[in-house]
């Protein structure tokens, strides 16, 4: 190789000659505008809810739409006093989507550890069926769900939400959990090994707490599953343990009303306690995500 | 690295409980405890089938208006009022309007659904069609119009009571109107199209006719091929595509491509639109009067709505429109029978459908009920029932369990003529083929 061909190629004739450091000014540039793009798409449907939960009823609907509201209002914070059942449907969020975290993460960790550092017939073939079952549309199986907890008298219980909503996040949870573990030196298990720790005592006391923002990580995805759910929550949960996402819908949209700046107004609040659990718990969950994606 | 120590590795023996083991031991006990209380409990009124029946007396009731803010507390007070005189315990359930129909289908055919549901009329066929409705013919006799009996039946058979009817008929901005310089309501398609455009001429973004343009309400095009002279449905054959149904869209895609009609509106759309004051006309049944005066920020704005007959071809036609409506049908199994009675009650007694009416707006279906001081009273509700409810008739598709989806069908193929993507004869072509097949 000539040390020619290694230069960059001469700019052609008639194009500009950027000064020497230069180039510096458009690459901010177009980062910052990147960055709000981005900002635009992250908070901009967070802002247009805190608009409409803030604009009188006779404003919300004003066409054009107004960016900045012409009047504001705290009535559809004060209605939400009205409302008890907002209270149950929060409660019941909460417990379901805990226990679908809780739950996912044990059976998660116990088979990602296997598939992560055990070598066993049909281990890869399990890897694979684990990752198809997530190819089912989850639609398709609701029906199949409400038959068999019906039989089973689980319909309308917390329990039949968190086993529909653990069976849902299990496959992807197990796959992110496995690659976590496969950045575990395998060297630190055999040590553990040389000094007689068995394996339950590898798991639970040297590879679990090194695999903590993974964990973590882990029990948010699987959180924010049952958080969000609709469709399963209001088909098998029953109206007494109904969880928000159907609760909220049933409240304020119906045949004749679209009470928009009312459930602008509670998804806000309720809202609060679980972005106030995020904040405090994004650096595992951040750390949870990165450090399983790159095999060390 | 130092030598680490494992109970595991320690010699046999009495293994002493650390704090370690004391709080995994906690840890997997509260784990079970918190996944038992997620389990169905024997005193769970929720999953107890048999806890609603003592002495064949109490009864499930489903409705979607005992969740919606306009409806919930006149509907729980009625309920509560029946139960408390009829010594009757009504466990009640709800679920949201557009989920209402599949959450239903799917808990009557699990076989966990009885007592008495609420129902858009426009379902009872799908419903029937599970073979488990009730016919309810014997309590029908509480003085219901035969129209309104009519659009709760299918192929003959009472499986609903009807609770309130009306129609999906033009409602008009008076006071637009009147800018426009239309003194009165037009008659013809020839006169309505000329209102459309001297509305247009008002300028201001105003939208002459807030029709439905977008697929989910598109079925309201069914009563505008019913204007120009196709009946849609003929000795049980679809007959869409016939030269009055395409000549209806003809001129549907021509106030389109006037811009006399918005694209990409649905009822929701329409309403905001007609609640600031934007809109000529638009389409809607009787209960959206609610929606669009809470909506708006004219508090005169329930004066202004004006009900108009949907115009016709020729002055003397007769308008037609499809009815809409709500009736409540009755499951078979535990408390069948407690639960007609209280549908009868519920639609036809006047101490239930006088407080519904002055509560939620929506008019009784029986002769007395609309002939009471306080529907005779509601200006609008006697101009609509006028012009629009007493000219309402079931959508002909209705009949079909499948209903649904040989309407988006339709829906699918206008809305392609609407966007230019075919002719109104061959969009109408495909509608047919298709809709046929649906309906064998």
């Amino acid at each position: 190789m000539t040390l020619t061909q290694a230069r960059p190629a001469a700019p052609a004739a008639g194009q500009p000659v950027a000064a020497r450091g230069r180039p510096r000014r458009p690459r901010v540039f177009g980062a910052a505008v990147t960055v709000a793009v981005i900002g635009v798409f992250a908070f901009g449907p967070v802002y247009w809810l805190l608009v409409t939960a803030l604009t009188p009823d006779g404003d919300a609907f004003t066409f054009p739409p107004r960016l900045w509201p012409r009047s504001v209002t705290l009535e559809h914070f004060a209605n939400l006093a009205d409302n008890p059942a907002l209270g149950r449907y929060l409660a019941n969020s909460l417990i379901v989507s805990l226990l679908t975290a809780v739950l996912t993460v044990i059976v998660a960790a116990y088979t990602g550890y296997s598939f992560a550092k055990f070598r066993y017939r049909g281990r890869r073939s399990l890897m694979y069926l684990v990752l198809a079952s997530q190819m089912f549309p989850q639609a398709l199986l609701l029906i199949t769900l409400y038959l068999v907890f019906s039989a089973t008298g689980l319909l309308n219980t917390y329990l039949a939400l968190i086993l529909s909503f653990t069976t849902f996040t299990l496959p992807l949870c197990v796959w992110m959990l496995k690659g976590f573990f496969d950045t575990i030196p395998d060297e630190l298990i055999e040590a553990a090994k040389v000094d007689g720790a068995g394996q339950g005592a590898i798991i639970h006391r040297i590879l679990l707490p090194i695999s903590l923002p993974g964990l973590v990580a882990t029990g948010l995805f699987a959180f924010i599953r049952g958080w969000n759910d609709f469709i399963f929550a209001l088909t098998l949960a029953g109206p007494q343990k109904q969880t928000l996402p159907p609760g909220l819908v049933n409240t304020y949209l119906g045949e004749f009303q679209a009470a928009w700046p009312d459930l602008m107004a509670a998804s806000l609040v309720v809202s609060l306690p679980v972005v106030l659990g995020f904040v405090l718990l994004q650096r595992y969950l951040v750390a949870g995500l990165t450090s399983g994606a790159v095999k060390g | 690295m130092p030598p680490l120590s494992f109970s595991a590795s320690q010699p046999s023996g009495p293994t002493p409980l650390t704090r370690r083991s004391l709080f995994r031991l906690t840890g997997a006990v509260l784990g079970a405890g918190a996944l038992a209380a997620c389990a169905p409990s024997t005193s769970d009124s929720d999953s107890d089938s048999s806890s609603g029946d003592s002495g064949g007396k109490d009864f499930k009731f489903t409705a979607w208006s005992l969740n919606e803010a306009s409806t919930k507390d006149a509907l729980q007070s009625l309920v509560d009022t029946y139960a408390s005189g009829a010594g009757a315990k009504i466990t009640t359930a709800s679920y949201p309007y557009n989920d209402y129909l599949n959450q239903v289908l799917l808990q009557v055919r699990g076989g966990t659904l009885t007592g008495a549901v609420q129902l858009d009329v426009a379902w009872l066929a799908t419903l029937a069609a599970t073979g488990k409705l009730v016919d309810l013919s014997s309590y029908a006799g509480g003085g219901y119009t035969d129209a309104a009996l009519g659009i709760a039946k299918v192929k003959g058979t009472q499986y609903g009571l009807p609770w309130t009817t009306a129609g999906i008929g033009l409602i008009g901005n008076s006071e637009l109107l009147d800018k426009a310089g239309v003194t009165t309501p037009p008659k013809t398609i020839e006169e309505f199209e000329q209102v459309l455009r001297a509305l247009k001429g008002l300028g201001g973004g105003v939208v002459p006719w807030a029709a439905m343009t977008k697929v989910d309400q598109l079925k309201d095009f069914i009563a505008w091929m019913w204007a120009f002279g196709s009946p849609v449905v003929a000795d049980g054959q679809v007959v869409v595509g016939d030269d009055a149904s395409v000549e209806a869209l003809t001129w549907y895609k021509k106030l389109y491509d006037e811009k006399l009609i918005a694209p990409d509106v649905n009822r929701f759309d329409a309403r905001a639109l007609f609640a600031q004051g934007k809109v000529g006309f638009y389409e809607d049944a009787i209960a959206g009067r609610g929606a669009v005066t809470k909506a708006s920020p004219d508090k005169e704005l329930a004066s202004k709505l004006l009900p108009v007959s949907r115009p016709v071809r020729a002055a003397a036609d007769k308008p037609r429109h499809l009815a809409w409506g709500h009736a409540v049908a009755v499951l078979q199994g535990e408390g069948s029978e407690a639960a007609a009675k209280f549908a009868a009650a519920l639609t036809s007694d006047p101490k239930y459908t006088g407080p519904w009416f002055t509560k939620a707006g929506l008019p009784p279906t029986t002769t007395s009920g609309l002939a009471s001081a306080e529907v005779q009273n509601d200006k609008f509700t006697k101009d609509f029932t006028a012009a629009i409810g007493a000219f309402s008739e079931p959508d002909p598709l209705w009949v079909y369990p499948q209903f649904a989806q040989i309407e988006k069908v339709l829906a699918d193929q206008v809305q392609a003529v609407l966007l230019g993507k075919a002719s109104p004869k061959e969009g109408l072509a495909a509608a047919k083929e298709q809709m046929q097949g649906l309906v064998k």
